[in-house]
């Protein structure tokens, strides 16, 4: 016969899902807070967390079904019988528990709420023609140019882009907590690293406001530098740039 | 911001003539911008900051464990170089190597030759004594006895009356740390963080030593005190504006009606969008509340001011922006000012100006130039809406370092075109602008935000609690269905079938 145990495998299996729930909801922004480290939780998105919890109680139901002894077992806790007291106390509880859980749900699915809304937007949009055929004037000079360039563009980088972008290049200047699109942290692989410094060359000269609408011009905070820089003074800044984050850009390809 | 406030320093690297070499390589490479080629605190990018990179040629040094005067230990530097220091320009270098880091402090160190003449400097050592309300309490009267307020205000808020006067020998102000805002603390925000602060002042500056004035008890006291007056900024992407059930909606910005709606602070950086940029802004953060009801909606927007001296055309002020439309999809207009697809609406308030300005701002309702309704379409293209469609009414007072604006308007206007007209349960796009008088600001130099939302929330409509009895009975039948054919056919073994 079923030993003792596995009689309260519905009330461990139902344990097993509301701690999965207690740790999505209150215990992974924290650890990611931590692993990412952010000054905030990083509360997981309801979808991904709605997509967890299907899956958690599937995992329940199959863990309860793996021999027919466990799904009887599962079962049988919600008939009557000579169990121990805390058993008809627990199978109160579910009773009332579960209509309760239903209402629940559709109260929260019904209120009025003013969710921020999803803000998706395309990182690295495309660069344009005009841009893509530039080359850094600087790139095929001499090495003693080329470190005097890299020299000019660094004071030039912490003077201008350090504010928001840091005295590391790595998105933590001290405005950058300030915009609600953070400014981007060049030391990181997946960004700098991964495009041509023309790429470069046309964020900084037409900012924010020069991006195509899928990334939303109008909650970036790079302004656009083309009335205020020289075209010299953005290949220096793109060169200590790169620098400063301690990236190279990527090669063009050859076409043979 | 991720900052390491680590206290343990690990092993000291030797100081050896090849340290100091190596040390002077990373300081050429990495802080001489601010710090300056001969660590004098004037490096190219110095210009764009305030508080100023420190001189190295002077025991400037602020944050120490050492007493008033005396240069930091090499531990001292050793955490600042670490954890950067709050509310500066200054970062964190934890990101480079705990040698380069031993290295370059002891090149920093050669441009002082007080590291060398003085003894080292004696530790003034920091225990731990917990918080308790009497603590607070007698930490609050010491606050008064010793004349903090003279410098930090009444309340904390870095408005003292001295503040205001006490100016660098580079002719800019010494300004006392606004205590309320606990991002700000230079050296943490810790309560052994604050008593060290307190126990050594910060050398060079007016913020002494208390170390001989003050019992070890009685800083304890004032360091709680100072701690409970801290705050982490409270912030949100959605302003939730309340129904109010009164008759009329508050105007006035000390109204209690206002603790009924729910306060979100919002961080500020310098306008940095357009030439002329502002890079070292004085108001870092702002608190918004609103209230609506059937007819109208009012702001009550809230900031630290250390100050509300100012000149005549640069005046302290806020201002709302919206678009002009509610957005149907993502696209909006240009968060900073809109652009030519996109207009937006402002509302501003100004301080009112005239001779003899006095502590507080009693501004005269409805007088044109204390508040406005503009539209823009960018920083070039701003115009003021004509007499007959300014709607927006508005009243400000400054009280103990800290404005307090209302702005208040009817949710719809007839300018449809140039008014943002508000419906209940939508997100509407708002950004924030403050100017800061005293700190020369006007026009683009402003501190500015991103775009958030504010949202009217609907009151929650009586059909939900129709649809919430539904689901309960149809969860309880449900229930009750299955647990009626599970007894009536209980699960059995094939075996026990058989």
């Amino acid at each position: 016969m079923a030993n003792k145990r596995n009689t309260f495998l519905l009330i461990w299996v139902i344990t097993a899902v509301g701690c999965l729930y207690g740790f999505l909801k209150y215990a992974s922004p924290k650890i990611f807070q931590m692993l990412m480290a952010k000054d905030h939780p990083m509360p997981t998105p309801s979808t991904l967390m709605m997509w967890y919890m299907i899956m958690g109680v599937l995992a329940g139901l199959v863990y309860a079904t793996t021999s027919n002894q466990k799904f009887i077992d599962f079962l049988s806790f919600l008939l009557p019988g000579h169990g121990p007291f805390i058993k008809s106390f627990l199978q109160k509880i579910l009773f009332v528990g579960f209509p309760l859980l239903v209402g629940w749900f559709v109260y929260t699915w019904a209120i009025p709420g003013a969710a921020s809304p999803v803000e998706l937007r395309i990182q690295h949009p495309t660069l344009p023609q005009d841009f893509e055929k530039l080359e850094n004037p600087f790139r095929q000079a001499d090495a003693d140019t080329q470190r005097k360039c890299i020299e000019e563009g660094k004071i030039l980088f912490q003077t201008y882009c350090r504010p928001c972008h840091g005295s590391k290049a790595d998105g933590n200047g001290p405005f950058a907590n300030s915009f609600r699109l953070r400014p981007i942290n060049f030391q990181d692989p997946g960004t700098i690293a991964t495009v041509v410094d023309n790429y470069l060359f046309w964020r900084i000269k037409e900012g924010g406001p020069g991006l195509p609408s899928e990334s939303t011009p109008w909650d970036s905070a790079m302004p656009s530098w083309k009335d205020d820089l020289k075209d010299d003074d953005v290949w220096k800044i793109i060169m200590g740039e790169y620098d400063t984050a301690g990236v190279m850009p990527r090669q063009r390809e050859k076409l043979e | 911001m991720f900052r390491t406030y680590r206290r343990e320093v690990p092993q000291k690297l030797a100081e050896t003539p090849e340290a100091v070499v190596a040390g002077k390589k990373v300081y050429e490479k990495r802080c001489w911008y601010c710090h300056g080629i001969e660590g004098k605190g004037d490096g190219p990018a110095a210009v764009t900051m305030f508080p100023k990179p420190r001189n190295f040629t002077r025991n400037e040094y602020k944050v120490r464990s050492t007493a008033f005067g005396s240069v930091p230990t090499d531990e001292d530097l050793f955490r600042i170089i670490t954890s950067g220091i709050e509310g500066t320009a200054m970062p964190f270098w934890s990101t480079i190597s705990e040698t380069e880091r031993w290295q370059v402090l002891y090149y920093v160190k050669t441009f002082n030759e007080q590291f060398k003449k003085d003894a080292p400097p004696k530790v003034i050592p920091v225990g731990s004594v917990p918080s308790t309300p009497e603590s607070i309490q007698r930490g609050q009267e010491l606050f008064k006895e010793m004349k903090c307020y003279e410098c930090h205000g009444e309340d904390g808020r870095g408005n003292g009356p001295l503040t205001v006067a006490l100016q660098t020998e580079w002719n800019l102000p010494y300004r006392a740390r606004d205590l309320s805002k606990g991002w700000n603390f230079k050296g943490g925000n810790t309560i052994e963080d604050i008593y060290r602060t307190i126990s050594t002042g910060f050398n060079e500056t007016p913020m002494g030593s208390y170390l001989e004035k003050l019992s070890d008890e009685d800083r304890w006291h004032v360091a709680h005190y100072v701690k409970s007056l801290a705050k982490d900024m409270a912030s949100d992407v959605v302003v939730k504006v309340k129904l109010f059930e009164g008759e009329e909606l508050p105007s006035e910005p000390l109204d209690e009606n206002w603790s009924n709606a729910s306060a979100v602070e919002i961080p500020l950086a310098g306008q940095i969008l357009v030439s002329p940029r502002h890079w070292a802004p004085t108001i870092d953060a702002i608190q918004v509340r609103a209230l609506y009801n059937s007819n109208e909606i009012a702001f009550l927007l809230e900031w630290d001011d250390a100050t509300n001296r100012q000149e005549e055309i640069f005046r302290d002020a806020v201002s709302l922006q919206f678009p002009t439309k509610i957005p149907e999809s993502l696209k909006k207009p240009y968060f900073a000012m809109g652009d030519s697809s996109g207009s937006v609406n402002l509302w501003s308030w100004k301080a009112y100006w005239q001779e003899g300005f006095g502590a507080v701002v009693e501004a005269p309702e409805n007088e044109q130039g204390v508040v406005s309704e503009l539209n823009a379409k960018g920083f070039k293209n701003v115009t003021v809406q004509p007499p007959e469609s300014q709607n927006v009414t508005g009243k400000g007072i400054y009280q103990k370092g800290r404005w307090k604006a209302v702005l208040k308007r009817t949710l719809n206007t007839e300018d449809v075109k140039g008014d943002i007209q508000f419906e209940i349960g939508k997100l509407i796009p708002v950004a924030f602008a403050v100017w800061d008088g005293s700190n020369s600001d006007v026009n683009g130099q402003k501190s500015v935000s991103s775009w958030y939302y504010v949202s009217l929330e609907k009151p929650v409509p009586k059909t939900v609690f129709v649809y919430v009895l539904i689901a309960l009975i149809m969860g309880a039948s449900v229930e009750m269905w299955f647990i009626a054919r599970l007894r009536r056919f209980p699960p059995k073994l094939e075996e026990q079938q058989e």
